[in-house]
């Protein structure tokens, strides 16, 4: 215990910095909270927070700090940060066919814009991005565009996460023709498919974190 | 219903900061405009566009559609446009004021309740529109 202390201490002061924000951003519905859960899950046995099909179920920034992520012999400490999904309309109408009444569609829908707000803010606080995007849809969205260029443009290391490969309709490789100057990573949170590619992303881009 | 489309040109937004920018379009937009711009915020710019227009979302406008054609820059075009970048910021950092100059290309921003989808390629899109 002791032992491990020490190496942690002296790991910290010459190993550079080992510790990032890992940014989950993307539209929504695309399963953001699911790969934040199974992330979490995989090294700390707890989930970040509910996933669901409808629409803005993630209304506020939720965190799983200090989990430890390994891959070979190479060990990261991230913060986990499931953001909201970035969308530029939210209508409250839209959560009515979920059976959800009027005054409760109206408030998600409330709170979805600040969650929306929220995300945005988050940008300049993120070391490293995974930008998770449905495989079975078609990526070219202004939403993904707008979020790629600000993390150019504030020099944010960016791994594409191709998720929900395990459906049928999956076409993971539009994300690599839309996008082929960023590295990407084809997964399915749901099913854990090819997670051990995703971290090994993770701790090769991460270290180039600011 | 009439559907009404404006055609700004980048004189009418370059030099302006990026609130007077932001405002401008979404003020035509809620008002139930099509706007066709010539020219594309930056990403940072356009970003804070979606965050004010969810400041602004009600039960009568639930947000914007938009799609912005910018030109591909490579080689040492890329490398110049990345340096205007850099001379915007250093100028707001000295003015206190955010004022980019627009990128060649397009911008279409109009209100969700009227544009459906917006279907885009890497050097076209296409508009569908529901009155």
């Amino acid at each position: 215990m002791v032992f491990e202390g020490l190496i942690n201490f002296f790991r910290n002061i010459f190993g550079g910095r080992k510790q990032i924000s890992l940014g989950i951003y993307g539209c929504t519905n695309v399963g953001k909270t699911t790969l934040a859960n199974k992330i979490a899950l995989d090294w700390t046995g707890e989930t970040v927070g509910k996933a669901s099909h409808i629409p803005h179920e993630t209304r506020y920034v939720q965190k799983k700090e200090k989990v430890e992520i390994k891959s070979d012999s190479k060990r990261l400490n991230i913060n986990i940060l499931d953001m909201p999904g970035i969308s530029t309309k939210i209508d409250y109408r839209q959560f009515l066919k979920y059976k959800i009444n009027k005054k409760a569609a109206k408030e998600r829908a409330k709170e979805a814009t600040k969650g929306v707000v929220e995300a945005i803010k988050w940008l300049d606080n993120v070391d490293t991005v995974l930008a998770v995007m449905d495989s079975t849809k078609d990526p070219l969205t202004q939403v993904n565009i707008t979020l790629l260029g600000n993390l150019e443009a504030r020099n944010i290391p960016v791994i594409l996460v191709a998720n929900k490969v395990d459906l049928k309709r999956s076409k993971p490789e539009q994300i690599k023709e839309a996008f082929p100057q960023y590295p990407v990573v084809h997964i399915s949170a749901l099913k854990g498919r090819n997670m051990d590619e995703l971290y090994d992303a993770i701790i090769k881009h991460a270290r180039k974190a600011k | 219903m009439k559907l009404k489309m404006d055609f700004v040109s980048s004189a009418k937004l370059n030099g302006k900061p990026e609130k007077k920018k932001i405002d401008y379009i979404l003020n035509r937009v809620k008002d139930g405009s099509i706007l066709v711009i010539d020219g594309v915020m930056k990403a940072e710019e356009e970003m804070n566009l979606i965050k004010e227009t969810m400041r602004r979302v009600d039960d009568g406008f639930p947000g914007i559609e938009v799609c912005s054609l910018k030109k591909q820059l490579k080689g040492l075009n890329y490398v110049f446009d990345r340096l205007s970048d850099s001379k915007d910021r250093f100028f707001s950092w000295m003015t206190k004021k955010e004022m980019a100059e627009l990128k060649t290309g397009m911008t279409l921003v109009g209100p969700a309740k009227i544009i459906k989808k917006i279907k885009k390629n890497p050097d076209s899109f296409s508009v569908v529109t529901e009155m």
